[in-house]
């Protein structure tokens, strides 16, 4: 049977004390100022007045209906059967167009290498029987991860047991395979999906643009150039984004 | 370590880029060829060692490809951390390959702190430290030396200096740290609970944390063990000014008065003393000070303590309710580090009296017996006897007599140096550590130092204490080296090993050989008979039934646990206090014998007066007390830190969010950093995240980011046992 590769994230045994963060750098070699996971702190207003904290452990949220993929002009973002969304370095041309298209900033540019990078649930690891880096290294044991279509495996077991939140919202839902359990507590806004006006951009390109590029270099050549121009225009509103950026 | 192909090719839309948009068609049809190639991971080999990121010791397994280190892991089979790692764990790569790290053996040049230095051969650097050394202990004596040290590799460093005859050996772990705690504990139960705690945490039912923010002052295994309590429903009660991570897992925090600890401790003693809510059958059967105790704290009322420090009579007895409700599977949580007040050694015994008298002593969700695992240590030559006693007075009579004489006070120590009292200290030889930053007294380093005829300190990477060496020798990293055996007490006992992950990066040599080499130059060869360190644990394994080579494959062999032995009162077998009267002691003979016993008393404790603030420090997840700022990855977490002052204060004071301020305490000792506005914290205290503020040019990631909490933090001491009694400095902030 097809794997569902899941992430499950427990908020109330998350500890945001970033060993995830610092495991994830150090298997892929991460370049500094940019992380491929994060943990956000959400700092609320509790009863009476008192302060309270949610932490919520994110990465990427291998979308059923991932829109970087369907963002991408060269073919480079995919998605595997078993749900991870992955980036075919060989193919990927730096062009970003995917970047604003994620609505939980997953993505980013490795100035390193040129490429998109992203949390790819490790599958050069998980290929290899291999638990994902920031779940072999948890510290409170927040996080677990394996394949939902195996009644057996400890996802499947925790998704019954557990009522489970995904990060949608009423104007984002692309189908997230990332769960949070936060003990009955409604998830806060500034942890919900932002919306991605990028994303409408992105997908012109997709159903316009992009069969051009079975016709040969000239077609290839016309996705570049708009999608270099795009990259331009998203300049500003990025800069926008960035300030609610959560790579902290 | 990046795993992308060649990146030369990339960028092509930038500027001329462009043209090279021909390259492309053969990727266009790539892509509508999916499959797509998977990456794979790269050909490696594991090898076993146990951390030294901070001083829990966590078992790892470290990935090395081409000869480097390229990965950490967690050992599943180690109780200390059951396969997990922290950030600081995993950052631990980073303590290797810091491009700071000192590469090679330094001579000072300039003025002592001026950071002038010469390269030399650590032939010519053992010599003229041999020719200093034995010059003073010609002119001194031998007790002329002393020795301060942090760290796993300190231990040959004690071997060194005990064989040149000074008594004088200490480490910050008393008397800045975890002293008061485990006096207390052997005091009333002849169980010092130090080192890596022995609490069921996992089987506990209720928490009553006091100020122990286990979520951020963060051990693995231990914090692990309580997070899986709490997730099965265990209840917490968190008592600190600060609400911590830890206070969000909570079912309550109470923001108790700074330093009122003992108050609300008392009080909770008196409620169950007074409504016999504690374990009637234990108490008769193991203890013995029942009606004296019941006396002395006969004034300490709920609403007295509510007065004092802040928490409502009301919620003070229901809370002694609740623990005894849930006991044995009941801990009252102490912190580690328990050097705040000028009676510490009072909290601790109240926390060692209130679990006695919840019973959990060898029972589970209690306080469990420990199992350990022998290996003989090497048999070696008596150290000659020191004649003086040590400067710092720790286990002295008529000085300290309760402070641990193996570790000392360091900052005891410190003063000692500088005054040159009780008798001169010339030669100073540090391994690790950084008397700046984890002692509370700049003022008292800077003039010890210069009282000294020679220092000489060992250490990974610069800092604030061993800029001032006048020679300097770079030791291996953890990952680069054997060092002695890990031996341990969980409910399993082991014993793990830790091997070298890849040949040292620079011209660095590790403890055991330093000292070997220091010794010859001395003439102490007979106390380091082995070649290396290697050779010294496996000869002590061989004595053990063990071997290196074993233990090599292994990592780690335990002992496996033995609930009659870690939980003798659950299996119908007697538990064991080995104090003088062989019961646990609700009032301690031993304080009684030394006139010491107004410890159990409370004394009160300083309060701001008119726009000043309690000062606290404290820590976070991702870094370890001051040697971790400058590690790239950590800073890249946390750079600075800031001042937590609650909203109320903060606009009093026209302080925003974010704003630069000035902290002073009364001794007008300032350090200067930005507001955190926050409601996490009391009105009247502020906080800082320890470790900051380093003025050591060397360390290039963390010179200058943030304040010094170690320049803020009160010099006082605690009257009974001469640890620190950092939390009683008040302060005043000003917007810069």
């Amino acid at each position: 049977m097809t794997k569902k590769y899941v992430m499950l994230a427990d908020a109330t045994r998350c500890i945001n004390c970033k060993a995830c963060v610092i495991a994830c750098r150090a298997e892929w070699g991460t370049p500094l100022g940019h992380s491929r996971d994060w943990v956000r702190e959400v700092e609320m207003e509790g009863p009476g007045g008192m302060p309270d904290l949610m932490l919520l452990p994110g990465r990427c949220q291998h979308c059923d209906d991932a829109p970087c993929v369907e963002s991408c002009p060269s073919g480079a973002a995919y998605q595997r059967e078993d749900g991870v969304v992955l980036v075919d370095h060989e193919l990927c041309s730096g062009c970003e167009l995917c970047v604003p298209a994620c609505p939980y900033d997953a993505r980013f540019l490795n100035p390193e290498t040129g490429t998109v990078s992203k949390c790819t649930f490790c599958q050069p690891r998980i290929d290899a029987g291999q638990p994902p880096a920031c779940v072999g290294t948890c510290v409170g044991r927040a996080l677990v991860f394996g394949d939902a279509n195996d009644p057996a495996s400890e996802v499947s077991r925790l998704l019954q047991e557990k009522e489970w939140l995904r990060l949608t919202s009423d104007g984002v839902n692309v189908g997230p395979n990332h769960y949070y359990h936060t003990g009955g507590r409604p998830l806060p806004p500034e942890a919900l999906p932002k919306p991605t006006t990028p994303h409408v951009q992105g997908r012109l390109l997709e159903e316009v643009v992009n069969p051009l590029a079975g016709a040969g270099l000239l077609g290839m050549a016309g996705v570049f150039v708009a999608a270099g121009m795009k990259k331009l225009l998203d300049r500003r509103s990025e800069v926008q984004r960035q300030e609610g950026g959560h790579h902290d | 370590m990046s795993k992308t192909t060649d990146p030369s090719r990339r960028r092509f839309l930038g500027g001329a880029g462009l043209l090279a948009v021909g390259g492309y068609p053969a990727r266009a049809l790539a892509r509508v060829k999916a499959p797509h190639a998977a990456e794979m991971l790269g050909p490696s080999r594991e090898v076993f060692s146990f951390c030294d990121m901070c001083y829990w010791r966590c078992g790892l397994k470290i990935r090395v490809r081409d000869g480097r280190a390229v990965k950490i892991e967690g050992n599943p089979e180690h109780p200390n951390n059951r396969g997990v790692v922290c950030a600081k764990g995993n950052a631990g790569l980073m303590a290797a390959y810091d491009p700071d790290r000192l590469k090679f053996p330094l001579l000072r040049m300039g003025e002592r702190g001026a950071g002038k230095w010469k390269r030399i051969s650590w032939d010519e650097a053992y010599d003229r430290i041999a020719a200093a050394f034995l010059k003073a202990k010609e002119q001194y004596g031998p007790e002329t030396l002393a020795m301060i040290g942090h760290g796993t590799w300190e231990k040959p460093y004690h071997r060194l200096a005990h064989a040149f005859g000074t008594p004088n050996t200490t480490s910050p772990v008393f008397g800045l740290c975890c002293g008061p705690r485990d006096v207390a504990n052997q005091l009333v139960a002849g169980r010092p609970l130090g080192g890596n705690e022995t609490l069921d945490l996992e089987n506990c039912r209720y928490f009553l944390m006091m100020g122990r923010n286990i979520t951020e002052s963060l051990h693995n295994g231990e914090t692990l063990g309580w997070v899986e309590a709490v997730a099965k429903g265990a209840q917490v009660v968190y008592v600190d000014p600060r609400y911590t991570i830890t206070a969000s897992k909570a079912k309550e925090w109470l923001p108790i008065r700074p330093l009122t600890d003992h108050a609300f401790l008392l009080a909770l003693i008196r409620v169950m003393i007074e409504e016999r809510l504690y374990d009637t059958e234990f108490v008769a059967a193991y203890t013995l000070g029942l009606e004296e105790l019941e006396r002395r704290v006969a004034r300490y009322t709920p609403e007295w303590a509510e007065e004092e420090c802040g928490i409502a009579a009301k919620d003070i007895r229901r809370i002694a309710r609740e623990l005894a409700a849930h006991a044995p599977a009941a801990l009252v949580y102490s912190p580690r580090r328990l050097t705040r007040t000028s009676n510490d050694l009072g909290t601790g015994l109240a926390i060692s009296i209130l679990n006695t008298l919840l019973g959990v002593w060898d029972r589970e969700g209690g306080i469990f017996s420990p199992l350990s695992f022998p290996v003989p240590e090497p048999d070696l030559p008596p150290f000659p006897h020191a004649d003086a006693p040590r400067a710092d007075g720790a286990g002295v009579e008529g000085v300290w007599p309760l402070a641990n004489a193996q570790y000392g006070l360091t900052n005891q120590m410190w003063s000692a140096i500088a005054e040159q009292k009780p008798y001169p200290i010339k030669l100073l030889l540090t391994a690790g550590g950084n008397g700046f930053m984890n002692s509370t007294d700049f003022d008292a380093i800077r003039r010890a130092i210069g009282q000294l005829d020679f220092f000489v300190a060992a250490d990974i990477a610069p800092n604030e204490m061993n800029q001032y060496a006048d020679i300097l020798l770079p030791e291996a990293s953890y990952l680069e080296r054997y060092d002695d055996l890990q031996t341990g007490g969980a409910k399993e006992g082991f014993v793990a090993v830790r091997m070298p992950a890849m040949k040292p990066l620079h011209d660095t040599r590790d403890a055991w050989t330093i000292c070997k080499q220091l010794a010859g130059r001395l003439g102490l060869g007979a106390w380091f008979p082995h070649a290396s360190a290697a050779e010294l644990i496996d000869e002590r394994l061989k004595k053990a039934g063990l071997s290196l080579a074993e233990l090599e494959t292994k990592g780690i062999v335990k002992k496996p646990a033995d609930p009659a032995r870690n939980f003798p009162r659950e299996h119908g077998l007697p538990s064991v206090f080995p104090t003088p009267s062989g019961k646990v002691e609700l009032v301690p003979s031993r304080l009684k014998a030394l006139g010491m016993d107004d410890a159990l008393d409370y004394l009160p404790q300083v309060r701001p007066q008119d726009g000043e603030f309690h000062f606290t420090f404290g820590r976070v997840g991702f870094h370890t007390h001051a040697r971790t700022q400058n590690n790239p990855w950590l800073a890249d977490l946390m750079g600075e830190n800031e001042l937590w002052i609650h909203p109320d204060a903060a606009s009093r004071q026209g302080i925003r969010d974010g704003d630069r301020v000035e902290v002073a305490d009364r001794n007008s000792r300032k350090e200067t950093l930005r507001a955190k506005v926050t409601r996490r914290i009391r009105p009247d205290t502020v906080f800082m995240v320890h470790g900051f503020g380093h003025f050591d040019p060397r360390m290039r990631t963390a010179h200058g980011k943030g304040a010094a909490d170690a320049n803020l933090a009160s010099r006082d001491r605690d009257g009974h046992l001469g640890t620190v009694a950092m939390g009683r400095s008040l302060v005043r902030v000003r917007k810069l």
